[in-house]
């Protein structure tokens, strides 16, 4: 980079900031899932207990101390925690994932058969998610009647206090119980995750919720809809096609954040309707220590996140490009478009002062 | 799908489902008795995890092996006596260390290969030894240096010990000596793990799993091959069953209740009365082994005197907890051997609920005065035990709560701490503070679990390393007595020792509750409180 000719357009410029930055957050994203694999790593060493050590010691069904030997040598506990953090580092590398401790599955099968579900389930409850929270907003906002618009200001509060373990089971006790319309157990396909998406829809969309009735209040009192009304345009024409498009950029920033909730969500709903995703594989190997299951969830777990936040930086640039230049001057439009998500979601407002820097959303 | 076209769909799905029903019907009202008996679904509190056979250290696991392998032997679950089942017949030597067994012929695994004296010899050294370099352990029940010898032209297995072991005939009538094909020895151990992989001779075969979600058995053709005290000697009667884990207590009796699942394991106690009187049937038992105990270390703080464990023997009143917390389908414990248990002793006159007499041992041992809270002190010190609340027992929290309450009215603090599942072992064993834990569970044969809990060679959970010579040596002795009545007699003296030392506190006898829909005909349970599908029958 640094035998950039002094003549190079301002393109080349923007082009070669934006490769510097995109190789810069790519790095820090690698760096960050490695260091939560490797904190993962020697934090399940420093616990107490893993399944091996509760099958050599349990009086429920002991090993002679042989067997235990032969047993330890084959999942390489007799190894220090340095040499198998080598050895499993070097395995990851090459695509191996091992083996479970517990169910002797291989993980990849496991992780594979929870993930495929899991990313179903929580694109169905995004897509509710989404609409439910639309919904809600534009009542709250454009109800005819006063007590309904403040009925749906304060569901958003509702949804977030209410369990989402309550609410699934209601939920199971009317639609299968009661009318028989679902199973409770059995996986009928595309139907069976109706019920669980909507169960996790509920229980996350109550700050996107908030946020999207304050970006609309917000919008409804621009001057361009004044403008709007003076020219005959309808309102709904004008609620619809105008505030929500301004008034809903605040809440996309906090999709990522949803998306976050929707898998850590997961865990109690799949509980409750008997599914087996990446809730229930993760919550399993938590509870058995299964130290390879756990290790792989994690990663996956933080690839996603961390994926999610590095297209979040990548696609900003290219919407905005002033923000790999620095010193530019801020517009109302680009400080609404990078609310402060940190406070939004604990104020349960949009915050439109917030700086436009990359900490909000990282935070 | 448009609604129209979902609802035609379904119309039309239902006029099928009927018209096929009408036809099983038919040719169901023509054939034999051991027609289609239907297709049941159960639901287990659980999950399955390892199909591995040595590996099988959890109820929910041996409920499917229990159904998909045959053993060489049969426990009868009413009378306790050994039937032959896959060996027709057998001799033991009078030193107790060589047996034969004379195997059944015509026998077969579902995968077409034979159940031989070869696959059985097989079986057994695979069992006693392992496989160490595919990491498979031994099964901790069989005896170790093992040889056992195929004569296929006799059809006879011939087994010698290293040292007499008289638990030996029971264990082989266990969940866990199952007898499997080569296909699953030779298989690598992961693929062990995998519940289609576990090819048996039972009368059913595993035709599918979903790890976690649900696991389908089918009835194996041609089956033939039960014990001779089973009421059903042919094919099983149901066509599948469906074997689906559900771990919310609530969302397993809904779906009973809808009308969706056959038979569930586990409901909390307080439901039991009114399922009963909505039509439903509770099935349980007591599976043979040991009692849900708890046993106290006599190095843990104030333990060392055997007046103060004595005291705790007296000082809990199992009747009320039967009462207030459980159902008829529980007991209190009466010895340190499950009823029904080859060499039970009822010892409950020794530890009958007594607080006068807990409270004069306790006055005896110097612990006379109260403190503010109302414990009794000792030289500034208070009464205190420690445990850890059990984490493999749904009722285990409240149980101990009332224990508590108990040990509270003759002045014994009982200090509750909770742990997680997975650090409960590793913690709990190794702190030197704990007066009492909680252990006692199903066993094919009790010497085993005694030795194992209370031995020195095992876990030595009194942690007396064999100083109590006495116990020692008749735990020794049972192994070597080969003759059933001299066993007998041993194990009687080893739940006499164990109470009259006070080293065992006996709680209750653990069942496993089932609740099974009034269609579910012939659902019963084996010695070992395991679930046995193949005289089950649907009924509409």
């Amino acid at each position: 980079m640094s035998t950039q000719h002094p003549n190079a357009s301002a393109a080349d410029t923007r082009r070669r900031q934006y490769r510097e930055y995109v190789v810069r957050r790519v790095a820090q994203a690698l760096l960050v899932i490695a260091l939560v694999y490797t904190l993962v790593f020697f934090t399940l060493f420093v616990l107490p207990g893993d399944p091996i050590e509760n099958k050599l010691t349990s009086p429920l069904n002991p090993l002679p101390p042989a067997a235990g030997e032969a047993l330890r040598a084959y999942y390489h506990f007799d190894l220090s925690p340095i040499e198998q953090f080598t050895l499993t580092v070097g395995r990851l590398l090459h695509g191996d994932l091992g083996y479970s401790l517990v169910s002797g599955r291989a993980v990849s099968d496991l992780v594979a058969q929870g993930f495929s579900d899991t990313i179903v389930l929580a694109g169905v409850a995004f897509v509710l998610t989404i609409l439910l929270s639309l919904a809600t907003a534009l009542t709250a906002v454009y109800a005819p009647v006063r007590t309904i618009r403040s009925i749906a200001a304060s569901a958003p509060i509702a949804s977030i206090s209410a369990p989402s373990f309550l609410i699934g089971f209601v939920l199971l006790a009317i639609f299968s119980f009661q009318l028989g319309w679902v199973s409770s157990v059995r996986d009928q396909g595309f139907v069976s995750y109706l019920l669980p998406a909507l169960t996790l829809a509920l229980a996350v969309n109550g700050p996107l919720t908030q946020v999207l009735i304050q970006g609309l209040r917000n919008a409804a009192d621009e001057p361009f809809v004044t403008v709007l009304r003076a020219k005959g345009t309808s309102e709904v024409r004008i609620a619809l096609g105008h505030v929500l498009k301004n008034g809903a950029i605040p809440s996309i920033t906090m999709l990522a954040l949803v998306v976050g909730e929707l898998l850590a969500g997961a865990v109690v709903v799949e509980a409750v309707f008997t599914r087996t995703g990446l809730g229930f594989i993760t919550f399993e190997s938590v509870r058995d220590q299964d130290t390879p299951v756990i290790l792989a969830v994690v990663i996956l777990i933080s690839s996603i996140y961390v994926g999610i936040n590095l297209v979040t930086d990548l696609v900003y640039p290219i919407l905005d490009p002033r923000i790999v230049r620095p010193g530019h001057a801020r517009s109302r439009r680009s400080r609404l478009a990078r609310p402060d998500v940190t406070t939004a979601v604990a104020s349960g407002t949009a915050a439109p002062g917030g700086t436009p820097t990359k900490a909000s959303v990282d935070a | 799908m448009t609604p129209t076209t979902r609802r035609r769909a379904r119309l039309a799905a239902a006029a099928l489902v009927a018209v096929s029903i009408a036809l099983t019907g038919c040719s169901a009202a023509s054939a034999s008795s051991d027609a289609d008996g239907g297709s049941l679904t159960y639901l287990d509190a659980e999950i399955p995890t390892s199909a591995q056979v040595q590996e099988a250290g959890t109820w929910q696991t041996r409920a499917l092996q229990q159904n998909v392998t045959d053993r060489l032997l049969y426990r009868n679950a009413e009378t306790g006596e050994l039937e032959p089942w896959i060996a027709d017949s057998w001799t033991v030597s009078p030193d107790g260390l060589t047996y034969t067994f004379v195997i059944r012929d015509g026998v077969t695994y579902s995968d077409g290969t034979d159940v031989d004296a070869t696959s059985v010899a097989k079986n057994l050294n695979w069992q006693s030894a392992g496989d160490e370099a595919k990491g498979t352990t031994p099964n901790a029940q069989f005896p170790s240096g093992l040889v056992a010898t195929p004569d296929d032209a006799s059809s006879t297995v011939t087994v010698v010990l290293a040292a007499p072991y008289a638990p030996f005939l029971n264990v082989l009538t266990g969940w866990g000596s199952g007898l499997v094909a080569d296909a699953t020895i030779d298989a690598s151990k992961e693929e062990q793990s995998k519940f289609v992989n576990l090819i048996g001779s039972g009368p059913f075969v595993v035709a599918s799993e979903t790890y976690g979600k649900e696991i389908v058995l089918d009835r194996r053709d041609g089956y033939a091959w039960a014990p001779p005290s089973s009421p059903n000697q042919g094919e099983a009667h149901l066509a599948s069953v469906t074997v689906i884990p559900v771990q919310e207590d609530s969302v397993r009796l809904g779906t009973l209740k809808s009308g969706e699942a056959d038979v569930i394991r586990y409901v909390q106690p307080s439901e039991e009365q009114g399922l009963v009187d909505a039509g439903y049937d509770i099935v349980s038992k007591t599976g043979v082994g040991l009692s849900n105990q708890w046993f106290l270390r006599s190095q843990a703080p104030f333990l060392d005197d055997v007046d103060v464990r004595k005291a705790l023997l007296h000082a809990i009143d199992r009747d009320q907890i039967i009462e207030t917390q459980y159902t008829d389908s529980w007991t209190p414990a009466t010895s340190v051997l499950s009823p029904g248990t080859f060499g039970y002793v009822d010892e409950s006159a020794k530890f009958a609920y007594d607080p006068d007499a807990a409270n004069s041992l306790l006055d005896g041992a110097g612990w006379t005065e109260r403190d503010a809270d109302g414990y009794r002190t000792k030289g500034g010190e208070r009464l205190t035990v420690k445990t850890y609340i059990d984490v493999y027992d749904n009722t285990a929290k409240s149980l101990f709560q009332q224990i508590q309450n108990q040990f509270k009215d003759v002045g014994i603090e009982l200090s509750l701490n909770e742990l997680d599942y997975s650090t409960y072992w590793a913690t709990a064993f190794a702190d030197p503070e704990v007066g009492a834990l909680r252990v006692g569970w199903p066993h094919p044969d009790p010497s085993k679990g005694l030795s194992e809990y209370y031995g020195k060679d095992g876990s030595d959970l009194l942690g007396l390393a064999g100083s109590d010579t006495t116990l020692q040596s008749l735990l020794d002795a049972q192994n070597a007595a080969t003759d059933d009545d001299t066993r007998a007699a041993i194990l009687g003296q080893i739940q006499d020792h164990l109470i009259d030392q006070a080293y065992v506190v006996p709680i209750l006898n653990d069942s496993q509750v089932f609740v099974t829909q009034q269609r579910v005909r012939g659902f019963s349970l084996t010695d070992g409180a395991l679930p046995e599908f193949y005289n089950t029958s649907i009924e509409d």
